[in-house]
């Protein structure tokens, strides 16, 4: 109830994204694509794509604009329903799912033209993140001084935490509106991570960011990666960032796979340097 | 007093979310309501008890529900009219088939019932949205209306179509029908008022109250965030229409005692409504009030001076009574379309730095 | 054809015909969605005033004469003149453009780039305002138009169907009023003359280039509030057409202004933006509530179209939420 105000805590010492645990392994199949195709009327926006990404990870998917990224992001967290095709999660299959209960699942993501809660204050939209681990009733909210309280504060520490990390404890109480471009940027990581989720999907999270700021984003997502063990699967086009921080790529084109491997590998690869890439790294 | 939050320091979360942060706000408050349930009983008279206090009452709680659904959670409702009348009605129901029920548990029986119906109407705001919802929302402003003049069973097949309330009691003092002393119905609804704007306020401060804004400000984001939109929308329906519902119970018991529907509860109750939390703040619980007292208070006084004050015939001030307000309401929303609520945060951020301008 | 069919067909050509009179109320609403995504409540209390004024141009009343005389005491109401029909429907329209005008200057270039919802109370504001305005200028009783326009039953069809009925039969020949003729005539005649214009002219080009995309059109250099006033202009014509048809149908009185509720399921049938939505819409509707107020009304006590449309609208919608002409939504992160 009258959980003191807490002194800056060292970013992750404590803190602990664990909401949605599951024994697989690090290093095993979290979730797998398996010959996913999606169209929109006569668009073809996927065509018979797979993939996996293992738990611990940073996978990156890259390509041309139009290639089919986003809707990629789309149909693994639940938003597009394939044609064909089946996603594993945990080892469940399935085709159709609602977005919200991927959420539950502990699938976050963030967009790629911000889709903040306007209205709202900073500390508001993280608590959204939240809202699917907040249980208390219809009654208990109406009554608010007890139990809801007391969850309230529960997930606020949680919420204070992840403020921290995010260095936007200056932000906390002010509408995001408000906010410049890179700190709303931010601030929805900070909705995503706040969900505590067991992959966490990123779509362009550095776009149109000058170079300081892709830094600060870069290490964020490093320090997520490493500190909490979240996997994460991003859409970046800053060649240099996806080379730098994944472990793992996935090149689209046209919503074909044509490339799937280790930054190096990729790199390399003729294809993708036809479609996408452009000159060879090597020159 | 100075308006200052310098030197009042905040040593828990709990203390953090308060909704009167700053101390001497708090003590204004409690002030103000002390002054409301102890005093004003003494001074009331009849007069302001029937045009200006007791509907002021009765319309915020209306606000607020309306408020609930539109103002947080974004549908946009044009229908408040006919859950007045559910209220209403099944208040007349309840009263009649149960004459030794507490007219308080009534009027919240009441609630629960329009709440059930305006769950039923909210069932096409999962498929549609915008203006094409609040289109649809008038579905139910005239089937409402149209079943409550239609159907002898509600009006228990009265003649007139008219429902009469019948006198209640509360610890032997009447609050409904005609012998009614003002205090006593004024400390009814202020009750009413008083103990739902609390749990209003509890409801949007919480994980519900997020899953409205969020589902207003960024439906597909708010979903991808694992809200569910049947939860958020239907539940906004529910309990708007609860506020709403117990508000035309009121409205009916407490201030009219007699109603004809397609009279009492036509599509302009609808749009006062509107009205109110536009002007009040969409989204502001202190802004709901605020438009409900605008918009009762205001005709008053216009009508006071124009047929009182100037001797216009009761036609003639009625034209030009709508033409202010409609001219009074494009005003408003040019000068601040966020609310008379956002007028007041304004001046308390003013407040806060005064005397210096930054 | 048996009797039964003929009643039918009776229905359904009225229930055609009214379709007409509410598609064109929603056309004005469909005009000014487009241009500048203001869903317009005003939409039928401007066919009221227009409808007014129209009329009290033409017989010559003095305008706020109610409140002169309380102000002054005088007892003044007409100038006594009649203005010939044409010259009345002219003054009219530029009242209307006027209003427009004034609407724009005081009102909408204000409240640029808010809110939908607060454009939409504007609007509602407008519409007390006017309604208020309308009363207080000509006065609130019912009047009746003059224009020359042929009502009442036509005689001839009545004869004509009666033959058709079997032989021996008690059926006395279908109903249809010849005003409900002109209606079709002049909206048919209304719509093509909207869409040539909004096809061919230069104006019209500019309006389509705004309904598309407001800053996309401010980038080439098209003048925004000039459109807008276009726009209003033309809604109000559309308001004086449907106020001239509603007004000689029924008078001219305040339930005029409702008809801008019988036009809204017609709208969300057919589609905020669509034209042809607005009138396959507006059929749709008049059929569908005639019917059921002649097949389903006497069952459950009548005055269902109060709300029918509302219904058919909402059961349509749930089926195929982007309306009639809508291209399927795909929604986007």
């Amino acid at each position: 109830m009258n959980a003191p105000i807490m002194p800056h805590p060292v970013a992750g010492t404590e803190f602990r994204l664990e909401a949605h645990q599951d024994d697989i392994p690090t290093g095993q199949t979290l979730l797998k694509v398996d010959n996913v195709s999606l169209s929109f009327g006569g668009v073809k926006a996927i065509r018979e794509v797979s993939f996996d990404i293992r738990k611990g990870e940073i996978r990156a998917i890259i390509g041309p604009n139009g290639a089919g990224k986003t809707s990629m992001l789309n149909v693994i967290n639940g938003f597009y329903t394939p044609q064909q095709g089946t996603i594993t999660y945990r080892g469940v299959p399935r085709r159709a799912m609602r977005s919200t209960q991927a959420a539950r699942q502990g699938i976050s993501r963030t967009f790629q033209n911000i889709a903040l809660f306007k209205g709202m204050s900073t500390l508001d939209n993280i608590m959204t993140g939240r809202i699917t681990l907040q249980k208390r009733n219809l009654f208990w909210q109406a009554l608010w001084h007890g139990p809801a309280q007391a969850e309230e504060i529960e997930h606020r520490l949680a919420v204070e935490h992840i403020i921290d990390f995010l260095e936007i404890a200056h932000i906390r109480k002010t509408p995001v509106g408000r906010l410049p471009y890179g700190l709303q940027k931010r601030v929805e990581l900070g909705r995503a991570l706040a969900a505590e989720p067991a992959l966490l999907l990123l779509d362009e999270p550095m776009a149109g960011m000058n170079l300081e700021e892709k830094e600060d984003m870069s290490r964020f997502i490093l320090d997520v990666n490493n500190q909490f063990g979240t996997t994460i699967a991003l859409i970046e086009h800053d060649m240099g960032v996806v080379m730098d921080i994944s472990d793992r790529i996935v090149v689209l084109d046209y919503g074909r796979k044509i490339g799937d491997g280790k930054p190096a590998e990729i790199a390399a690869d003729q294809a993708v340097i036809d479609a996408y890439l452009g000159v060879p790294h090597h020159d | 007093m100075l308006y200052r939050e310098a030197g009042d320091f905040k040593g828990s979360y709990a203390a953090d979310i308060q909704t009167f942060p700053i101390k001497g706000e708090r003590y204004l408050f409690w002030a103000f309501v002390a002054f409301c349930f102890l005093v004003v009983p003494f001074l009331i008279t009849p007069y302001w008890e029937k045009s200006i206090i007791v509907p002021f009452l009765i319309w915020s709680i209306v606000a607020l529900g309306l408020n609930i659904l539109t103002g947080y959670c974004g549908q946009v409702s044009l229908g408040t009219g006919g859950f007045m009348a559910v209220g209403a009605f099944a208040c007349y129901k309840l009263m009649i088939a149960f004459p030794d029920l507490n007219i308080v548990a009534v009027i919240v029986l009441s609630g629960f019932i329009t709440a059930g119906v305006g769950l039923l109407f909210g069932l096409p705001s999962l498929r549609i949205k915008g203006f094409y919802l609040a289109v649809a929302t008038l579905a139910a402003q005239f089937f409402l209306v149209w079943l409550f003049n239609k159907v002898g069973w509600f009006y228990n097949y009265s003649a007139s179509g008219q429902i009469n309330a019948p006198t209640r009691y509360i610890l032997g003092v009447a609050v409904t029908g005609a012998n009614a002393p003002p205090w006593a119905t004024y400390l009814l609804c202020l009750s009413f008022v008083f103990v739902f704007a609390w749990v209003a306020r509890n409801l949007t401060r919480g994980r519900l109250g997020r899953s409205w804004m969020a589902m207003r400000d960024m439906d597909i984001a708010a979903q991808i965030m694992g809200v569910s939109p049947l939860g958020s929308k239907l539940s906004a329906f529910a309990i708007s229409s609860f506020y709403v519902g117990m508000g035309g119970a009121m409205f009916f018991s407490v201030y009219l005692g007699a109603v004809e529907v397609t009279e009492a509860f036509n599509i302009d109750k609808s749009f006062d409504a509107l009205f109110m939390i536009i002007i009040g703040g969409l989204g502001s619980i202190l802004g709901s009030f605020l438009g409900a007292a605008f918009i009762v208070v205001f005709p008053v006084v216009l009508k006071n001076i124009m047929v009182g004050g100037l001797g216009w015939s009761t036609d003639l001030a009625a034209h030009i009574e709508i033409m202010t307000i409609g001219a009074l309401i494009i005003f408003f929303l040019i000068v601040e379309p966020h609310g008379l609520a956002q007028l007041w945060r304004l001046t308390k951020e003013k407040l806060r730095l005064w005397p210096f301008p930054y | 054809m048996s009797v039964a069919m003929l009643n039918l067909t009776e229905v359904v050509l009225n229930g055609l015909m009214a379709g007409i009179m509410y598609a064109l109320v929603a056309l004005g609403f469909v005009l000014i969605f487009k241009a500048s995504g203001i869903f317009n409540f005003a939409q039928g209390v401007m066919a009221l005033f227009a409808a007014l004024t129209l009329v009290g141009l033409q017989t010559g009343q003095v305008p706020f004469a109610h409140l002169i005389n309380a102000i002054f005491g005088t007892n003044i109401h007409h100038f006594g003149w009649t203005l010939p029909a044409f010259l009345a429907v002219i003054l009219t329209l530029c009242v209307m453009v006027a209003f427009a005008w004034a609407f724009e200057a005081l009102v909408l270039k204000h409240l640029v780039n808010q809110e939908p919802i607060i454009l939409f109370m504007a609007t509602i504001g407008l519409a007390y305002f006017l309604e208020g305005f309308g009363d207080l200028l000509w006065g609130a009783d019912i009047k009746a138009i003059n224009l020359g326009i042929p009502s009442g039953g036509s005689f001839w069809w009545e004869d004509v169907t009666r033959e058709w009925a079997p032989e021996g039969s008690d059926y006395w020949g279908m109903y249809i009023d010849k005003l409900d003729v002109v209606a079709t005539v002049v909206a048919i005649v209304l719509v093509t003359s909207l869409t040539l214009f909004a096809q061919y002219t230069r104006m019209g080009r500019a309006l389509r280039a705004v309904a598309d995309d407001h800053q996309a059109a401010l980038s080439v250099g098209i003048s925004l509030r000039t459109i807008w006033v276009v726009v209003w202009s033309i809604a109000g014509f559309v308001a004086l057409v449907a106020g001239v048809m509603w007004g000689a149908k029924s008078g001219v009185q305040f339930s005029l202004s409702l008809i801008a509720l019988k036009a809204l399921p017609v709208l969300i049938l057919g589609g905020f933006t669509s034209i042809p939505g607005a009138i396959v819409g507006g059929l749709i509707i008049g059929v569908g509530e005639k019917v059921a107020e002649f097949y389903i009304g006497p069952l459950v006590g009548g005055a269902i179209e109060n709300w029918f449309a509302y219904v058919v609208a909402l059961v349509f919608l749930l089926f195929r939420p982007q309306g009639l002409f809508g291209e399927r939504i795909i929604e986007r992160v």
